[in-house]
C-alpha cells in the first residue's frame, strides 16, 4: 500500500463512497465496553504500528469534523473546542514555567 | 408460370400474419422500444463494467445506504463547547448535577492546591473569554442567520444544477424513446411500401396474364376462323362443282320429260281439287 492510498480493507463496491472517519477493518469490542480483565488482551490485539496510530488519530479527527465542523448549520462550538484543547495543550507544555508564578509556598 | 406465382405469393403470406394494422398498435411499439432500451443498457453494462459499476454505486439502494449523510446540525454542546455526551455519561451514577459538581470540584481542587496557577495569562484569558462570550451573544444570531442564508443559497444552487441535469437527461431519454418509436414507424412505412410494391407487381402480373390470355385467344380464334373459311370455301367449291356437273349432265330430253311429268302432276293436282 503506497502513500495516500485507501486502506486495504476498503472496497468501493461493498462500502460505497470512502468515508475517512470510518474504520474498514474487522471491528473489535469498543473500548467503552471492554471489561477490566479483558483490557490486557484487548490492548495486545491493537495494531501498534506508527501507520495504524496515525490512521486512528486521523479517523478521530475526521469523526470530530463530521460531527461539529462539516455540518450544514454549524455553530461556534468547534472553534471553542479547538481553542480549549489548544489552551490545555500549551498550558501543559509550558507548565514548568507557569509553576514559578505560584503565589503560595504551602497549600 | 405456376411456380413463379407461388414464389411471388410467399413474401405476402409471411407478412400476412403480422399485418400493418396489428403493428400500428402503439402499445406494442412502446413496449418493444423499452425492451430495446433495456437490452441496449444491458449490452453496454457488459461491455463497460467500470462505468456500470459507477452507475450502480450511484443508483442502487443498498449502496445509497452506505453513503454518509451530512448532518443538519452539529453535535449538542453545553457551556458553548463541552459535548453533551460528557454530561449524559455522568447521569446514571451522579444524577443531573453530577457533571457540574465534578467540574466545579475539580476546578476548586486545582486552584486551591495551585496546580492550576493563576498567573497573568489567567487574567488575560478571563478577559478574552468575557469578550468572546459578549461577541457570541451579541453578533452570534446575526452571523448565524447570514450563514444559514448563504448555505441555503449554495444548496439550492447545487440542487438546481443537479435537478436540471437530471431533467435534461430524462428529457433526452424521452426524446430518444420518441425517436425510436418514430423509427419503428419508419419500419411500418417500409412495410407499407413493400406491400404497395407487391401489389403493383401483382397487378402487373395479372395484367400480363390477361394479355397473354387475350393474345393466345386471338391466335386460336385466327386458326378457328382460318379453318372455318377454308371449310366454307371448299364446301362452296364442292357444291358449285357438284351443281355444275349435275346441270351439265342433264340432257334436253330429260328436261322435256321432266317438264311433261310436271305438267301431268299439276293436272292431276288440279283435277283433285
Amino acid at each position: 500500500m503506497g502513500f495516500g492510498d485507501y486502506p486495504a480493507e476498503y472496497n468501493r463496491s461493498i462500502h460505497g463512497p470512502y468515508d475517512p472517519a470510518r474504520y474498514y477493518g474487522k471491528p473489535d469490542t469498543p473500548f467503552g465496553q471492554v471489561k477490566l480483565n479483558e483490557l490486557i488482551p484487548w490492548l495486545s490485539r491493537r495494531n501498534k504500528s506508527p501507520r495504524a496510530m496515525v490512521a486512528a488519530v486521523s479517523r478521530a479527527w475526521w469523526r470530530w469534523q463530521h460531527k461539529y465542523l462539516h455540518v450544514k448549520r454549524g455553530g461556534i462550538a468547534p472553534f471553542f473546542q479547538i481553542t480549549t484543547v489548544a489552551m490545555i495543550w500549551f498550558y501543559t507544555i509550558n507548565y514548568g514555567k507557569f509553576k514559578n508564578h505560584r503565589n503560595y509556598k504551602y497549600h | 408460370m405456376l411456380t413463379s406465382e407461388v414464389n411471388r405469393r410467399k413474401p405476402n403470406e409471411k407478412n400476412g400474419s403480422t399485418g400493418l394494422f396489428n403493428q400500428l398498435s402503439r402499445r406494442t411499439v412502446n413496449r418493444s422500444a423499452d425492451k430495446m432500451l433495456s437490452r441496449l443498457a444491458l449490452r453496454n453494462a457488459q461491455a463497460l463494467p467500470a462505468i456500470a459499476h459507477g452507475a450502480q454505486a450511484l443508483s442502487s439502494s443498498s449502496e445509497a445506504s452506505n453513503r454518509p449523510v451530512r448532518a443538519e446540525f452539529g453535535g449538542k454542546v453545553r457551556l458553548g463547547f463541552i459535548p453533551d455526551e460528557w454530561f449524559t455519561y455522568f447521569y446514571p451514577k451522579t444524577g443531573v448535577t453530577g457533571p457540574y459538581a465534578f467540574g466545579l470540584g475539580l476546578t476548586t481542587y486545582l486552584v486551591s492546591k495551585e496546580i492550576y496557577v493563576m498567573e497573568h495569562e489567567y487574567y488575560t484569558g478571563l478577559s478574552i473569554l468575557l469578550m468572546c462570550i459578549y461577541g457570541v451573544k451579541k453578533f452570534g444570531p446575526a452571523v448565524a442567520a447570514y450563514a444559514d442564508k448563504l448555505i441555503d443559497e449554495q444548496i439550492t444552487d447545487l440542487n438546481e444544477s443537479k435537478n436540471s441535469e437530471i431533467e435534461y437527461y430524462e428529457s433526452s431519454i424521452k426524446d430518444e424513446k420518441h425517436s425510436q418509436w418514430q423509427a419503428e414507424g419508419q419500419t411500418l412505412l417500409m412495410e407499407a411500401k413493400k406491400q404497395n410494391i407487391a401489389m403493383q407487381l401483382e397487378a402487373a402480373y395479372r395484367e400480363r396474364l390477361a394479355h397473354v390470355y387475350s393474345e393466345v385467344k386471338k391466335r386460336l380464334d385466327y386458326q378457328v376462323q382460318i379453318q372455318a373459311i377454308e371449310r366454307r370455301i371448299s364446301q362452296k367449291h364442292m357444291s358449285e362443282w357438284i351443281i355444275s356437273n349435275v346441270l351439265k349432265s342433264i340432257t334436253p330430253e330429260q328436261e322435256k320429260a321432266t317438264l311433261q311429268q310436271c305438267i301431268v302432276d299439276l293436272q292431276g293436282l288440279a283435277a283433285r281439287t
